[in-house]
């Protein structure tokens, strides 16, 4: 495997890509203890719609999540949670909009541990038997998710913010939908997506990174195979279908989700560019060392719950911010006004230098996480970008990148609000 | 290795030497008894330190301040340990060794943590107004927000309910009531009362040799008007009769919690093995409550137990439909009784052991876990260090197990379900 050593960060990533088509990425951290492994597919809730082995398919929502929870089955009567604990391993997945991913962290048994990992995400064993009893499970997990107000505002800011976009519809489908899902559709999505060409894996910890490839060859074998094609994910208008959803709720106080559109971002250097440029423009608009959050802060519209970013999802994007408020309707206004104010002005060039130079430490001081770095590794690899290059990207972006930015995509026209409001406020 | 310090009466500085990391943290707290006439105003004090000093007067100023230490940050801290409530602030830093040629970042860190401690600007006396009324509100509007997560407010009111003749009743933050009371002078002198009686514990770790830290923190500690009042020893759960309460709310899912009591705390021989039997009883997806109650009967999606060493309670909870209420009971308490029947395998055993194990070995591998254990183990009255923890933990028995479990009795249930109150 090669190594890079990226001396700005003190990291050595080892990459190589298996003859199967699977990616490996060792992280290589001397003198822990702690091994964490990521093996994750390229494949999540939003991708229903696809072609394979010359079929059409249009699975029903909540496909992903509930493969992520079957594949936890072994033959055999075999536990693989179970397995991992007699090995002082913790082990669990979850499902993104965009991805799957199935992880462990160990101290001690790393070989086995990784063995079992490889071995239980590429055996799919389901019957009907066992598909029908998890039906239960994830319907509490969905009667749970309909009683977090951060999940309903959510969900509620999506189907009101896009018109065709399978983010619509909430990662673990409805009580409806699992319905659909039988052993035999479980199977195709399994063979459509966990197959190597299509999957990464990516350990953090003090390993030897040969041997993870060699392990990987073991398990995986070495044949090629067909993926699964996506279907395009359908263009948006970056104009937003409903501006405003609102929903009651046994909450202590408003909350709320305010979002603006953004154009998808792609694959590659620019995309991961844009995400910087995004996350900066971001911190100059409503970040806390912006003079708005000062003065909403101020005034008591938000409150340190107040906080935002960039979200990007295949095929989607936005600028987005959330937090407790009397008034939300108040600070989209107070927004929209700065972002004017930005765009007519632009930013002060000292606060820019700091914003940089923060925006980097921040991501420094993240990579001490084994789980935030394994993470990024992971989602990265899978938008054509190497994680570890993100301080020379930092330096080359400039202000005017940020204040367009800002002029082009903190409007009216691309805004909506999804909020929350208590009970007895009916 | 954990050097400590004692600086000052009272004051103890723990260093943790550690170069392989990217960030420091050092942790500032002021150690308080729990209790109904401070907890509020402990909670309060952190927040209204971090609105402004007198050289950086608003919450940009700090922000801009800590944007230029490359990003670091500073957060209130409040945390419950048994009898006891900490209050103060704690400090994430990058590694000096990344920032440009020549520049620190731990040293300036330390001199910003001094002036937010000790160079608030003063009001007639007091805390800025303008501070106080906002940062009462943010505190009052966190307190209510247990609301929004149901299963964490479901939890809360077993242990208030449960906990009425214990300190473990009170909330860490406080009551609104008593939030909404606090005055900027009295919170001012309170702070003053504090700074001067409690115990101080100062938490670092980073790459930094422990005397240099020391001696870069002595110019702010000289600074302290100390008259050290030592706090009373840790103490178990106080007793009060037990009860069954239900309570309906507008939601979709039902929470069931239940809670019981032992007389093993982390300050008895027996902790080990108490600690063993929560993981075998409830704790991850190897046990008996998420086995049985969620994989073979598919009740929930949610479940778990806790053990809380520092009282000696444990608590379960589950998320469920209304009408599984008393089935998933009776299947928790006949989960419990086969522990404390001995029915306990090999492999179960093994499961918990390396768990335990495998979490108190990672110990080391984040700044933010050694600090979590060791600012607050001390504290609690745990005397052992990870590595004689794991000792203890390798030497457990099944009948230890077992014992433990027969210490166990149940309290309270609480069963939160829909409808209109």
């Amino acid at each position: 495997m090669i190594p890079s050593y990226y001396p700005e960060l003190d990291e050595t990533c080892y990459r190589q890509v298996l003859e199967n088509g699977l990616t490996v990425a060792v992280v290589k951290r001397k003198g822990f203890t702690k091994k964490l492994a990521y093996f994750i597919t390229d494949y999540g809730a939003i991708h229903t719609d696809f072609t394979f082995e010359g079929r059409e398919y249009h699975a029903p929502a909540g496909m992903a999540h509930y493969l992520e929870h079957k594949l936890f089955d072994m033959p055999g009567g075999r536990d693989v949670s179970a397995e991992f604990a007699a090995m002082g391993a913790m082990t669990n997945a979850f499902t993104s909009y965009d991805l799957t991913a199935y992880y462990f962290s160990c101290t001690e048994n790393f070989h086995e541990c990784l063995k079992l990992l490889l071995e239980f995400v590429s055996t799919p064993y389901f019957t009907e038997e066992s598909v029908e009893k998890e039906r239960g499970i994830i319907d509490q997990e969905i009667g749970m998710n309909q009683d977090a107000p951060d999940s309903v505002i959510f969900e509620n800011l999506m189907v009101s913010m896009f018109e065709k976009h399978p983010i619509r519809i909430p990662i673990l489908g409805t009580s409806q939908t699992i319905r659909e899902i039988t052993a035999q559709t479980l199977h195709i999505c399994h063979r459509a997506f966990y197959t190597p060409g299509n999957m990464l894996l990516c350990v953090v910890g003090d390993v030897e990174p040969e041997e993870v490839t060699a392990l990987a060859r073991q398990m995986l074998g070495s044949e090629k195979k067909e993926v699964g094609k996506k279907q395009p994910l359908p263009q948006e208008s970056m104009t937003t279908a409903e501006k405003e959803t609102c929903r009651i709720m046994e909450v202590a106080m408003p909350m709320f989700n305010l979002a603006f559109k953004c154009e998808p971002l792609g694959l590659g250097d620019e995309a991961i560019r844009r995400e910087m440029v995004a996350d900066l423009a971001a911190e100059a608009l409503f970040g806390e060392s912006s003079e708005l959050y000062l003065r909403l802060y101020e005034e008591g519209l938000i409150d340190s719950s107040f906080g935002g970013g960039f979200e990007t999802i295949d095929g989607c994007a936005m600028l987005m911010c959330s937090g407790d408020s009397d008034m939300p309707e108040h600070v989209r206004t107070a927004i929209l006004e700065q972002a004017e104010r930005i765009a007519a002005e632009g930013i002060e060039e000292a606060a820019f230098l700091r914003m940089k130079r923060s925006a980097l430490g921040r991501r420094i001081r993240q990579l001490d996480s084994f789980d935030g770095t394994c993470f990024r590794v992971c989602a990265y690899h899978f938008s054509g970008f190497d994680y570890f290059r993100f301080p020379e990207v930092y330096r080359s972006i400039e202000k005017e990148e940020i204040r367009k930015f800002i002029a082009d995509i903190v409007t009216a026209d691309r805004s909506c609000l999804s909020v929350i409001r208590p009970v007895e406020e009916k | 290795m954990i050097q400590t310090f004692s600086l000052f009466p009272g004051i103890t500085l723990r260093c943790c030497r550690d170069t392989r990391f990217k960030q420091g943290c050092l942790s500032f707290q002021l150690v308080r008894p729990m209790c109904l006439e401070e907890s509020a105003m402990n909670a309060l004090l952190p927040s209204v330190l971090l609105r402004g000093t007198r050289q950086h007067g608003d919450l940009r100023a700090i922000t801009n301040r800590l944007d230029e230490l490359y990003g670091a940050s500073v957060s209130a801290v409040v945390r419950r340990i048994g009898d006891y409530q900490t209050t103060g602030l704690y400090c994430g830093f990058m590694d000096d060794r990344f920032a440009l040629p020549g520049d620190r970042v731990l040293q300036p860190m330390l001199d910003f943590l001094g002036e937010l401690l000790l160079e608030s600007p003063l009001e007639n006396g007091g805390f800025p107004t303008a501070f106080v009324e906002s940062e009462k509100k943010n505190l009052i509007a966190t307190i209510e927000s247990e609301l929004n997560d149901k299963r964490a407010y479901a939890m809360g009111r077993l242990l208030r309910t449960m906990c009425r003749e214990d300190t473990f009743g009170l909330p860490r933050l406080g009551d609104k009531e008593q939030v909404a009371v606090i005055d900027p002078v009295f919170l001012y002198d309170h702070y003053q009362h504090i700074l001067r009686e409690s115990p101080i514990e100062i938490f670092y770790v980073g790459s930094e040799e422990g005397e240099q830290v020391a001696s870069l923190l002595k110019p702010l500690l000289s600074r302290l008007d100390r008259d050290y009042r030592s706090l009373k020893p840790q103490t178990a759960f106080h007793s009060c009769e037990g009860s069954d309460l239900t309570e309906t709310m507008e939601i979709s899912q039902g929470k069931l919690c239940m809670g019981f009591v032992t007389p093993i705390t982390n300050r008895t021989p027996e902790f080990p093995a108490m600690q063993m039997l929560n993981t075998i009883f409830g704790s991850g997806m190897t046990s008996k409550l998420f086995m049985n109650i969620r994989e073979k009967l598919s009740l929930c999606y949610s479940i778990g137990s806790g053990y809380y060493g520092s009282k000696g309670i444990v608590t379960v909870s589950a998320g469920i439909d209304f009408d599984k209420e008393e089935l998933t009971r009776q299947e928790m308490l006949r989960q419990l009784k086969d522990c404390q029947d001995g029915h306990i395998s090999e492999d179960e055993l093994t499961a918990a052991r390396q768990a335990i194990l495998s979490s108190l070995r990672s110990t080391h591998d984040s700044p933010g876990s050694i600090e979590g254990y060791y600012a607050t183990a001390a504290l609690s009255g745990m005397k052992m260090t990870p590595a004689e923890y794991m000792a203890a933990v390798e030497a457990v028995t099944k009948e230890q197990v077992v014992a433990a479990a027969n210490s166990l009795q149940l309290h309270t249930t609480y069963f939160l379900k829909g409808g209109s109150q």
